[in-house]
């Protein structure tokens, strides 16, 4: 095989792998994480990554998300309308930060996903989301609630689920597009707040492991109703 | 090409493994194809949004099926996913109870099983989302990205609103100006209400059924409150209460979203919104998606498509709100300079789908053309859609125009 060719494979390839990444996530920048914690409970987050909006329009739909229940501090919401204005507003976003040696990211950094619905010390808000400090270590104590907490967080939970004597209703999103090791990273964030002995940090492999499994949310709940929880 | 060799072979497959290592969270990450998302739903719809379900349908399937548009493909706008009910198959009227109350003297609440034993009644129209065609607005208004396969025509079957209040001996107060409808929020659903005018009760149907069978869970099943002439949002799926009412609701389903902008006590067809600009939506500087504009849509010859010359045929269908008739739709191969008569298939006021066809002479090349219909009110289209531009990107009714090749 000739030398172009191969280049030319390789550079096809990557790009259908770019594209296929690039349709379903945010392009990197500050406040990304924000907005995909506060836009990511009710919709799909490919239905925010395609709008192409001036900085005005994005702040009437704030407003409007505000009238239909967006709960965001005042700091959250200009971090959410900047990063929206800036990389999906009407001009080309700024060229992504170089690529520094990563610092490499730790469980709390990675739980601020999660912190928008579950609090940013795991305490919840009902009736809408439910606490995730005491309740997953439950969750642990149980038979298969190890596995079941990773299949939660990575394909999100959809139905009705009684937590701590309450319940819920909402639909938990999967977060797949976090990688394996920040995946591994912030389920260890969650057991730090409690866990049976002798307990098994997880792994990325076992992570990876998941992911063979692609299941739906609705099958998710079933394996939940399958645990036996106090 | 040169013969692999085992080196470059291995070399190529571990080049491959890397890829799909790096692609993996993109790939994984799929979207979901329209039959996975809904059961029964022909996996060549176009997701648009997984949660809450939005598929649009190809234009292609739309126009292979001229008549009337089988529940597989017909497009879904969901503003709300109730639990289990994403599938094209009927949902259990058993147990299922709608209120009606409001401006009533007696209010009261029916199960939906009775309504099989009141006279049925059939009704054939246009179901279009208000943001049909968005995507031919410049700039680009937030929502969806609808392009012309936000709409079907379908046959609802099922019970006159008015034949119910009528079969329980129901009057309405002087002042029930507006019937406001409800969706069920089983499920912890969020809410979803929509007013429409009064007027709105001539033709309204609990319909049942569609296309003759039960009624798609997805599409609104087992009861959905149908108004013939209205845009898709007001036809209010799994109704559990119907409220009449001296003013127009004001849920965010009914302002600030699916309205247009207006002015006050002018009754102009185009609206004075600058492109690119947002609006202070109120109950009175705008207006709700009610009635379907007119509109008519070019069925063959198809985009890109090369067709044999010199007579060629161009057809399509026609709607609108179903008051007057349509009474023409022209069709133009130059431009807009001059049009020429399309027959219909019939003249008389309608809520579906008019067909409309005609045989045109050109000489092979390229060629656009381009159709409007009119109506008995003497309303028909603008050249230029762009006209009625407003952030949302709602009611396009712009003339089609469609680039083809006569061999």
């Amino acid at each position: 095989m000739r030398k172009p060719l191969w280049i030319l494979t390789i550079a096809a390839a990557s790009l259908g792998g770019y594209l296929a990444l690039s349709q379903f996530t945010l392009p990197e920048g500050p406040g990304q994480e924000v907005v995909l914690a506060k836009c990511q409970a009710c919709h799909d987050i490919g239905f925010v990554a395609r709008e192409r909006l001036s900085r005005e329009r994005w702040d009437a739909i704030i407003n409007e998300m505000v009238i239909r229940g967006l709960q965001v501090t005042p700091e959250e919401r200009a971090t959410i309308l900047d990063y929206l204005a800036t990389y999906l507003g009407t001009e080309p976003p700024p060229a992504p930060p170089p690529a520094q040696a990563a610092a490499p990211k730790t469980g709390a950094q990675v739980y601020a996903n999660c912190q928008g619905c579950h609090g940013p010390q795991g305490e919840g808000n009902p009736p809408a989301f439910p606490p995730l400090k005491g309740h997953v270590e439950n969750l642990l104590k149980a038979e298969g609630g190890r596995a079941y907490l990773l299949l939660a967080v990575l394909y999100g939970v959809q139905g009705e689920v009684q937590i701590m004597g309450q319940n819920y209703t909402g639909i938990m999103p999967g977060f797949a597009w976090l990688s394996d090791d920040e995946l591994a990273l912030v389920l260890n964030h969650l057991v730090a707040w409690g866990a049976p002995e002798g307990f098994k940090p997880y792994t990325p492999e076992e992570v990876k492991a998941a992911r063979a499994k692609a299941l739906a949310p609705e099958e998710v709940l079933k394996l939940r109703q399958g645990l036996k929880l106090p | 090409m040169e013969k692999v060799n085992r080196r470059t072979t291995l070399k190529l497959m571990g080049m491959g493994a890397a890829l799909l290592a790096a692609g993996g969270r993109g790939l994984a990450q799929q979207t979901p194809t329209a039959d996975q998302l809904v059961k029964g739903k022909n996996p060549k719809m176009i997701v648009l949004s997984q949660r809450p379900v939005v598929m649009e349908t190809p234009y292609d399937l739309l126009v292979s099926n001229p008549e009337r548009t089988p529940k597989e493909i017909l497009y879904i706008r969901n503003n709300v996913d109730l639990p289990g009910y994403n599938t094209v198959e009927g949902a259990n009227l058993e147990g299922w109870k709608v209120e009606v109350s409001g401006l009533v003297d007696k209010p009261f609440t029916f199960e939906a099983k009775e309504l099989l034993s009141l006279p049925q009644h059939e009704v054939t129209m246009v179901l279009q989302c208000s943001g049909n065609g968005r995507t031919l607005y410049n700039p680009r208004p937030s929502g969806n990205p609808w392009k012309r396969g936000g709409m079907g025509n379908v046959t609802f079957r099922g019970v006159r609103l008015k034949d119910l209040l009528a079969a329980k001996g129901v009057k309405l107060g002087e002042k029930a100006f507006y019937i406001t409808a409800h969706a069920s929020r089983q499920g912890n659903a969020p809410e979803f209400v929509r007013s429409v005018p009064i007027h709105a009760l001539e033709n309204a149907l609990l319909a049942l059924s569609m296309n003759g069978e039960p009624l798609p869970a997805v599409h609104g099943g087992p009861v959905r409150l149908v108004f013939p002439g209205y845009f898709g949002v007001n036809n209010v799926k799994w109704v559990e209460k119907i409220e009449f009412t001296e003013g127009e609701n004001t849920t965010t389903e009914q302002v600030p979203r699916y309205r247009v902008p207006t002015i006050p006590n002018a009754a102009i067809p185009f609206l004075p919104q600058e492109p690119g600009k947002t609006y202070p939506y109120t109950l009175q500087n705008s207006r709700p998606n009610w009635l379907v504009t007119l509109n008519s849509f070019i069925f063959a010859p198809l985009e890109g498509q090369t067709v044999e010359g010199p007579y060629v045929r161009v057809e399509g269908v026609a709607f609108n709100d179903g008051i007057v008739p349509i009474v023409s739709v022209e069709v133009s191969t130059n431009g807009g300079r001059t049009w020429h008569q399309a027959q219909l298939e019939r003249q008389e006021k309608s809520f579906g789908w008019i067909r409309w066809r005609t045989t045109v002479y050109l000489r092979s090349g390229e060629h656009e053309i381009m159709a409007r219909a009119w109506d008995a009110a003497g309303r028909s289209q603008p050249l230029d859609g762009n006209i009625a531009w407003n952030e949302r990107g709602y009611e396009y009714s712009g003339v089609m125009r469609v680039k083809f090749t006569v061999a």
